[in-house]
């Protein structure tokens, strides 16, 4: 089965947001919850690059090891979804996030946060597929559609991959082959364990 | 424990609470504030729409997993879902984009993998365009300003008071008194209608945005080589070996053009990027020089100047086709040389050689440009100097090679082709007589009748205010201007005030009207503006401001030019929202009115749109192949666009050429041969199935094959010396292999090629040439049986002497920084009656050196774009998806600088300017500018020197984000070609506030 | 062998001949990686240079042209980068990925990682087992030694040990307290026990609740434990006898059965008042008004909630134990403790044989026996008068 991973090609991204609102666009995402961003490095001198990241569906994810109400599941795909139903907006998969993926509606005091929201890899969530609940809590579920996600397909200079992991390596070493330099992949160390086909790292805890 | 998929349709009650989870009442909170009535975005979610459509239009897409999950899902739908192809209304690079409608709602946006321009690839712009279907902050109805507040008033009784008004002035003062601002964002069709409207109107007084745009470079460009356009594509960029990027942030502006640069990049392309800041695009640049605003001439000739010294020139290709180089070559000789360079500009001479190399050994090389260069005082000559290096290095009329100039808006080059321009009717006809009999013809009104509607028959020839100036048409003495009234109604339909300088003025300008009309989706900028309470001496006590509710360009089709001179016909999405009408049926219903409406839309059928007649724009846009001749926009039939747009699929990425023979299922018409767009131009009628021109001016191909050469269009000769190409350089197969002039029926006698005409072509092309035969048979003749070109065959010239620098000259910018470089560089002399109005340089610029202002206002003052919003950024500010992402207005200054101010990142400052106008902004400390320099975005308005602008927008529609408008602050400073503003180079000081 | 995690990618690439074995393994938490076999790099010989490793990243780009190693390594330490969106609104975009850190019990890796072994190699087991030993040895000590009684009768004459007052401050708290410690053990322990018998959503639901609850509880608890701190403070403070008393371990030690005499409250009690209702008091209530985001002017980011929340969570469970103890000795560990606390009144016996030096202070008219006035018929009958 695919393994759905993300590979953001710093050489390419022009830090443009088109990812972003395509995200906001196709999931009626609201204002303040950001899925997806954008980040310039070096910004404003030689060596600036920008990186768009999202929730990058870990292999050994920690928002699921420390969710206190075990309402995270990963798809046959590795897509780490999480089921809002249960969720209680304690913050914790924030907390253990490394990119910062986890993001919520609400910001009050007595730690009033909503319910947790993040990147689906566009595959929708624990409802039936293509239904009006699972639209609305969310958003599309274009991998039921037999689409990829929408802010990948989306960016502007196909420096956002998504996809099989396998397939969108091959698609970036070609590019890297014919650049013939730059060959990191930022976040997969973190995301999928030094080893690669997203083989879990380390210990669990 | 792992949760799997819960199975099966959920039980409704459950289902229902949940919906009202925090998250989903978050979704809706953006709403409750927005509108009291009913809302799109919640009808749109609790209608059960959106849902499923996805699944049933989800053949659409051509990237799909091998194995779609869960395919089998019910559709629970029940809507009619239709994809409507249209095109992001943003920018110039025009991304195809198919919108699902289910139920006349739009629903969705999905990606056009198939576009060769975008390969499915959007900014942030265009992957939120969809928010346009919801148009929450839209202006819904029209309105009126009564003591201070707009109210809200029926159509019927705004269109009357509005053309009663009209008239009035018309009585009073004739029809110059009336200044009509047209729109580079509307459709082709729509353009070219307004044009007509203001021409029957008997006026010149019209323009959009295009002059303060890409004005010089149309001048400029269309002055050395024939046409003002960038001469190849974006896609062509893949061909090049070296691309020179001066004056282009194209990685905010033209995001989807680097698709194709990168790529280019990674296939060996070196890229340089020649700015004053350090831009996102110069991130992803090989090399990147920073040079000083307003310097790009000493900074190009600096360039060319190593290119003469290493015999880098292309000697065959300048002494066949270009004119004058050898005096370029003198003057750049004796002026520029490296320490000269170096003063003017900044750069080192190491650096300047570095590039010149670059350019010279990586052929074919191509330049960018785009506002860097024109906004200038020296705008034209700026341009011009770019082309001289290119035709130095013989790079135009070469693929990967070219003149590479990103225009702006999504329509500013189709509406410069064909809009509202005050010096030309469409197709660039010159406003002389015979192009008016031209039109007459085509538009099948009497001559004469027409020229009673002017004030008087010289006015029908004189160049009309233009758009940066018409604030002086109304402030300026009334015996210093060239035309009888001074201005006294103005009509912004669909223009932004924000984006014209010296916003302090321009308040004093809309204070005097009698008559102020907005028609637009988002007008309240100028809403706001005009609302705001000024000195009181200024205000007309008769002044009426009325504002329309225009239709966004996804309420109603027609064609769209994009900045390589494709067509793209953009289909309907929906029906136009709450109460507004699309531009053509305002246009209609107001010159019905004023008392011209047959005669606008004598050659159109009219269509029921909400129960009112409005013109089908397939039917302007075949007026339209009717009468360009000029610069080939009579071959893109709406037939031949419309097939284009559903065979996209079928056009090559590179070279944009259709990949052998498709037929369109509903017209059988067969794309073999054609680029995609048909990009003008697209000589003779449709049927003569030119296949447009990808790459301007290239004589590797037969003219039939997109295939040309320079144009004659100055003449055969100049002071003795030959202008028309030398033998052997006229393109592929042409019948006549030396230079030759421009076609008509004389040298179509003389050549005994007449007789090929038919006798109903003959009948029309009599005492015509080629841009004047309705037939196009001349032009069918001249290309199709004998392979030369209908505008001729002639050099380029590196020298215009129609122009007040004939070759570039560096002058310094009117308020500079740099006293010591004004003696030696100082700007032109005034000009008494320019565009109708006197205009200043050298006694501005000789007074900002007498009273040392730059001593007081010692930092360059730059602006330009952000990726996020747009123009004057009403409309895309008013976009919570983009809102969200540039909350603020900002300056960008150096760390030094900021430092020796006291300003920390974050903190607010006060931005002051000599006009004496202060911003407060936000400060965004950065090395993105040098520490001579500070830049700010140009998009916001709503603020007002500090002061919240919010109460004096019509309830409902202020955008969501407000901020200073850069233009507030920016000085007076004019082209000496197009009267294009100053707003790349200015002074103004930064204090902590 | 330590390298470096940015390095690692330079190395990588500096050296095509290197085999990808050459990827050092999880000695550090985060490493970027090389992926791919390259072509060599423009410059083989750029890695040799002078200074190469101090290089940013623009320079390293010139001579290595898409050799970022610099920056990422500067990412992987928590550089922040640029992002559009408003720090007021989102403080912490510009942060592609937290610093690493280690947390006491961690490894040096990402913070939210090491944030994660925290808790669910520490907090979670440990803690949850200290509880469950604490209530287990609770209930060996019940069962083995019974409740703490009273070797004499009622003599029927009763002393106010609790004013009304005092009681209605303790109960809030204790109140507080129970409810904070139920909802908080479901968050923290709840999927253990609960989410098997009742499934993911109702789950969900009930721990929704109980979160919530704790929420709003947690700053009840914090009013009323300030109160309780002031109400028993004077009878808290050391005094003579309480070393004694601690010596003898409350009378476990020695002579059987025999209570070692106490003021008022007896040095167990003060230990419970200083280092519970203080100490950990004040850390928890500390703590748990940062995670309830109730701190005006405080950057809420990952790495404070991360802090408080290790800091609450530790807090917590000791104070549980330590009031899991008090709760026992107050209910059924002790007769007649709660119904002191519930009604207020002892028995002169109870309170001669538990707290003899008060109940002498009493007798001496030191102290008054009865402090409040008294509702209509709300006072027992027998109180010694003043
Ligand atoms: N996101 C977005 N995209 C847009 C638009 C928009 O509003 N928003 N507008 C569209 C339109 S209308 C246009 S015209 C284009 C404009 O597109 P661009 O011209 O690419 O955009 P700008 O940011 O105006 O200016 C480009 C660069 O010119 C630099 N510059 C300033 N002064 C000088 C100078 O003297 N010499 C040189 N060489 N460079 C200088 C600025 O630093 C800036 O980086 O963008 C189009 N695309
Ligand atoms: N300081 C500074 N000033 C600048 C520039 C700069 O770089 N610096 N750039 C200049 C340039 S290049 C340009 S092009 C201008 C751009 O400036 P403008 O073109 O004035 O700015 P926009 O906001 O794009 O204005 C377009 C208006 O058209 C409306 N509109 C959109 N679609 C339609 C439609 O279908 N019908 C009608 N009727 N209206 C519609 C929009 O709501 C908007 O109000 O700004 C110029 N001003
Ligand atoms: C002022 C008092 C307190 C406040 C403001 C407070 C607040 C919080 C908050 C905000 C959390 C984080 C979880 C969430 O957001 O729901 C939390 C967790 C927790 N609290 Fe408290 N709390 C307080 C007192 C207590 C007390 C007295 C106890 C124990 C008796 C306690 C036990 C816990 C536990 C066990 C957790 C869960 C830890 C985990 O899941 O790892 N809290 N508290
Ligand atoms: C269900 C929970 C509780 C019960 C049943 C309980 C019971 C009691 C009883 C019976 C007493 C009287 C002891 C005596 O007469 O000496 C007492 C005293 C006291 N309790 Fe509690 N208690 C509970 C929770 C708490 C909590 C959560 C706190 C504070 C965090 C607390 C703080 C005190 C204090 C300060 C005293 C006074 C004695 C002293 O200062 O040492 N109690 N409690
Ligand atoms: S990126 Fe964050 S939210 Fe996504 S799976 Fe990994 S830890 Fe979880
Ligand atoms: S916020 Fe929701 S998803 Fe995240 S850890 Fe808490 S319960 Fe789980
Ligand atoms: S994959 Fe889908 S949900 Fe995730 S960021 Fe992209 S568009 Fe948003
Ligand atoms: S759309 Fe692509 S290029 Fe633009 S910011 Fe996102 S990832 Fe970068
Ligand atoms: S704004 Fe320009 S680049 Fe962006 S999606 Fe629209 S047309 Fe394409
Ligand atoms: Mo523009």
């Amino acid at each position: 089965m695919a393994r759905m991973k993300f590979i953001c090609d710093s050489e390419r991204c022009i830090e443009c947001n088109g990812c972003v609102t395509a995200c906001k666009n196709e999931h009626e995402i609201p204002w303040g919850v950001n899925r997806r961003r954008v980040v310039t490095l070096n910004d404003g001198v030689p060596g600036e690059k920008s990186i768009s990241v999202a929730c990058m569906h870990c292999s050994d994810a920690p928002c699921m090891a420390v969710c206190p109400v075990s309402c995270f599941y990963r798809t046959e795909d590795g897509v780490v979804l999480h089921d809002k139903d249960a969720c209680i907006g304690c913050g914790y998969c924030s907390y253990a996030c490394p990119f910062g993926a986890p993001q919520f509606p609400a910001a009050g005091n007595f730690g009033v946060r909503g319910k947790m929201d993040k990147c689906t890899f566009c595959a929708g969530g624990p409802e039936e597929h293509g239904s009006q609940a699972e639209f609305e809590k969310y958003g599309r579920n274009r991998l039921a559609e037999g689409k990829l996600p929408a802010c990948a397909e989306m960016c502007s200079t196909k420096a956002l991959l998504a996809g099989d992991g396998d397939v969108v390596a091959d698609i970036f070493r070609n590019r890297v082959v014919k650049r013939g330099k730059g060959a990191e992949v930022w976040g997969w160390g973190t995301a999928y364990g030094s080893k690669q086909a997203g083989q879990p790292n380390g210990q669990k805890s | 424990m792992l949760l799997t998929k819960k199975s099966g349709a959920a039980p409704a009650g459950r289902r229902e609470d949940a919906a009202r989870s925090p998250f989903i009442h978050s979704l809706q909170r953006g709403l409750s504030r927005a509108l009291p009535t009913m809302d799109r975005r919640a009808f749109l979610r609790r209608s059960g729409l959106g849902v499923g459509v996805g699944i049933a239009a989800g053949s659409l897409t051509l990237v799909k997993r091998a194995k779609a999950a869960g395919g089998d899902s019910a559709i629970t739908g029940a809507g009619k879902i239709e994809v409507k192809r249209t095109v992001c209304s943003h920018c110039s690079v025009g991304c195809a984009i198919d919108a699902v409608v289910e139920n006349g709602v739009w629903v969705r946006q999905e990606p056009v993998f198939d576009s060769p321009i975008n390969l499915g690839a959007h900014c942030a712009k265009g992957a939120s365009i969809r928010e346009h279907g919801h148009g929450e902050y839209r202006l819904r109805y029209p309105m009126k300003l009564v003591d201070g507040k707009y109210q809200r008033i029926s159509w019927d009784q705004a269109l009357n008071e509005i053309s009663a008004k009209v008239l009035e002035l018309r009585k009073a003062s004739g029809p110059e008194a009336v200044y009509w601002i047209g729109s580079s964002k509307h459709s082709n069709e729509q353009s070219y209608l307004m044009r007509k409207f203001v021409s029957l109107w008997g006026s010149n007084n019209c323009d959009h945005q295009a002059r303060i745009c890409h004005s010089t470079t149309v001048a400029g460009v269309a002055n050395t080589w024939g046409y003002g356009a960038m001469t190849n594509s974006y896609n062509d960029m893949q061909n090049s070996k070296c691309a020179l990027y001066i004056g282009s942030n194209a990685a905010e502006a033209h995001p989807v053009s680097l698709l194709h640069m990168l790529h280019s990049k990674e296939n060996g392309c070196r890229m340089i990027v020649v700015d004053p800041r350090f831009t996102r695009t110069a991130a992803k640049a090989d090399d990147y020089v920073r040079i000083r605003s307003g310097s790009d001439i000493p900074f190009l000739f600096g360039v060319l100047y190593h290119v003469f010294k290493n015999g880098w020139d292309d000697k065959k290709y300048v002494n066949d086709r270009v004119y004058g180089m050898d005096k370029v070559r003198e003057d750049v000789m004796a002026k520029w040389t490296p320490d000269k360079v170096e003063e003017a500009c900044g750069v080192p001479e190491a650096t300047v050689y570095k590039v010149a190399e670059a350019m010279a050994r990586n052929r074919p090389s191509t330049i960018v440009w785009c506002m860097g260069q024109t906004q200038h005082t020296t705008g034209n000559a700026i341009v011009r100097a770019s082309c001289i290096l290119q035709l130095a290095l013989g790079n135009i009329g070469v693929s990967g090679g070219g003149a590479n100039i990103f225009r702006g808006h999504d329509n500013v080059q189709g509406a410069t082709d064909v809009g509202p321009n005050p010096d030309s009717l469409p197709g660039y006809y010159g406003i002389v007589e015979g192009s008016w009999r031209h039109y007459a013809k085509v538009w099948g009104v009497d001559y004469d009748w027409l020229k009673g509607r002017f004030a008087s028959p010289t006015m029908m020839t004189k160049p009309g205010i233009t758009v940066s100036r018409w604030i002086d048409g109304v402030l300026e003495k009334n015996e210093l201007i060239d035309q009888d009234p001074n201005l006294r109604a103005v009509f912004y339909w669909g223009h932004a005030p924000n984006s014209q300088t010296r916003g302090v003025e321009m308040k004093r300008a809309m204070d005097k009207l009698d008559l102020l009309v907005v028609v637009d989706p988002y007008p309240s900028a100028t809403a706001a503006m005009a609302a705001m309470p000024g000195d009181p001496k200024d205000l007309n006590p008769n002044r009426a401001v009325y504002l329309l509710p225009a239709s966004t360009q996804f309420e109603t089709s027609g064609s769209v030019t994009a900045s390589n001179r494709s067509l793209q016909w953009r289909e309907k999405v929906i029906e136009p929202l709450w109460e507004s009408r699309t531009d053509h049926m305002i246009m209609y219903q107001l010159a019905d009115k004023l008392g011209f409406g047959k005669e606008l839309v004598k050659n159109y059928q009219l269509q029921k749109v909400k129960g009112m007649d409005e013109p089908v724009p397939e039917d302007i846009l075949r007026e339209i192949n009717k009468s360009n001749w000029s610069i080939g926009y009579t071959g893109q039939s709406p037939e031949r666009l419309k097939a284009h747009m559903k065979l996209m699929a079928s056009f090559d990425v590179k070279t944009l050429r259709a990949k052998g023979s498709v037929k369109d299922p509903a017209t059988g018409y067969d794309i073999e041969g054609d680029y995609f767009g048909l990009p003008w131009p697209c000589f003779g009628t449709p049927e003569l199935k030119h296949p447009g021109t990808h790459v301007l001016y290239n004589p590797s191909l037969h003219v039939m094959d997109g295939g040309g050469n320079f144009r004659a269009n100055f003449g055969v000769e100049k002071d003795g010396v030959n202008l028309l190409a030398e033998d052997g350089s006229a393109s592929k197969g042409a019948d006549i292999q030396t230079g030759y002039p421009e076609f008509d029926h004389v040298l179509l006698k003389k050549l005994g090629w007449w007789d090929e005409l038919t006798d109903a072509e003959k009948a029309l092309a009599e005492g015509k040439n080629w841009k004047t035969d309705l037939s196009g048979g001349i032009i069918r003749v001249v290309m199709k049986n004998h392979g030369c070109h209908p505008f001729g065959n002639a050099k380029a010239r590196a020298v215009v002497w129609n122009f007040p620098d004939p070759i570039p000259q560096h002058r310094e910018p009117l308020y500079s920084t740099r006293p010591d470089l004004v003696a030696k560089y100082p700007s032109h002399d005034d000009k008494k009656a320019f565009w109708r109005l006197p205009t200043l340089f050298k006694t501005v610029q000789q007074k900002n050196l007498e009273d040392k202002v730059a001593q007081k206002f010692p930092l360059i003052l730059t602006s330009g774009r952000l990726v996020e919003y747009e123009g004057g950024g009403e409309e895309t500010r008013s976009n919570p998806w983009l809102a969200e992402l540039q909350q603020e207005a900002f300056v960008e200054i150096n760390p030094k600088t900021a430092a020796e101010r006291q300003i920390r990142n974050g903190d607010r400052v006060w931005l002051k300017s000599p006009t004496g106008a202060r911003l407060n902004v936000q400060a965004l400390v950065t090395e993105r500018v040098g520490p001579d320099t500070v830049w700010m975005p140009f998009h916001f308005s709503g603020r007002w020197q500090g002061a919240d602008l919010l109460a004096y927008y019509p309830n409902g529609a202020a955008p969501i984000v407000r901020g200073e408008a850069v233009n507030t602050a920016t000085t007076y400073g004019y082209d000496s070609v197009t009267m294009m503003q100053e707003t790349k180079t200015t002074i103004c000081q930064v204090e902590r506030a | 062998q330590a390298t470096q995690p940015g390095q690692s990618q330079g190395s990588g690439q500096a050296a095509a001949a290197q085999p990808a074995a050459s990827q050092p393994t999880a000695a550090v938490g985060i490493q970027g990686q090389n992926i791919f076999q390259v072509k060599p790099e423009t410059r083989p010989d750029a890695s040799s240079e002078p200074g190469y490793a101090e290089q940013t990243n623009g320079q390293r780009n010139r001579v290595q042209p898409g050799n970022n190693a610099p920056m990422w390594r500067q990412v992987q330490n928590g550089m922040e980068g640029y992002s559009s969106l408003p720090k007021s609104e989102a403080p912490e975009a510009g942060v592609l990925i937290q610093a690493p850190v280690q947390y006491p019990g961690s490894r040096f890796t990402t913070a939210g990682e090491a944030w994660r072994q925290v808790r669910n190699r520490w907090l979670i087991p440990y803690g949850g087992s200290l509880i469950l030993i604490t209530l287990g040895a609770l209930a060996i000590f019940y069962f083995a030694k019974g409740p703490v009684g009273q070797h004499d009768p009622d003599t029927g004459r009763k002393i106010e040990r609790f004013t009304p007052f005092e009681r209605a401050a303790h109960w809030a708290n204790a109140i507080a307290f129970v409810a904070l410690m139920i909802t908080g053990i479901v968050m923290a322990f709840g999927k253990f026990f609960l989410l098997p018998i009742l499934g993911g959503t109702l789950f969900g639901w009930l721990t929704w609740l109980l979160k919530t609850l704790h929420n709003f509880a947690g700053p009840l608890f914090a009013v009323s434990l300030v109160i309780v701190f002031f109400t028993f403070l004077r009878d808290n403070w050391p005094q003579k006898g309480d070393l004694h008393w601690l010596a003898r371990a409350g009378g476990m030690l020695g002579k059987p059965g025999q209570e070692p005499p106490s003021h008022r409250f007896n040095a167990g009690e003060k230990i419970v008042f200083w280092g519970g209702v203080l100490f950990l008091g004040a850390i928890v209530v500390a703590s748990g008004l940062v995670l309830d985001k109730l701190i005006p002017n405080l950057a809420y980011t990952r790495a404070t909630m991360q802090v408080a929340h290790m800091v609450h969570a530790v807090a917590t469970v000791l104070m549980m134990c330590l009031f899991l103890g008090h709760i026992y000795l107050g209910t059924i560990g002790m007769r007649g403790a709660y119904s002191a606390m519930r009604n207020g009144y002892v028995d002169e016996e109870w309170a001669r044989e538990h707290h003899a030096y008060w109940y002498e202070d009493i007798r001496a008219g030191r102290i008054p026996a009865q402090r409040s006035t008294p509702r209509e018929g709300g006072a027992p009958d027998q109180v010694r008068p003043a």
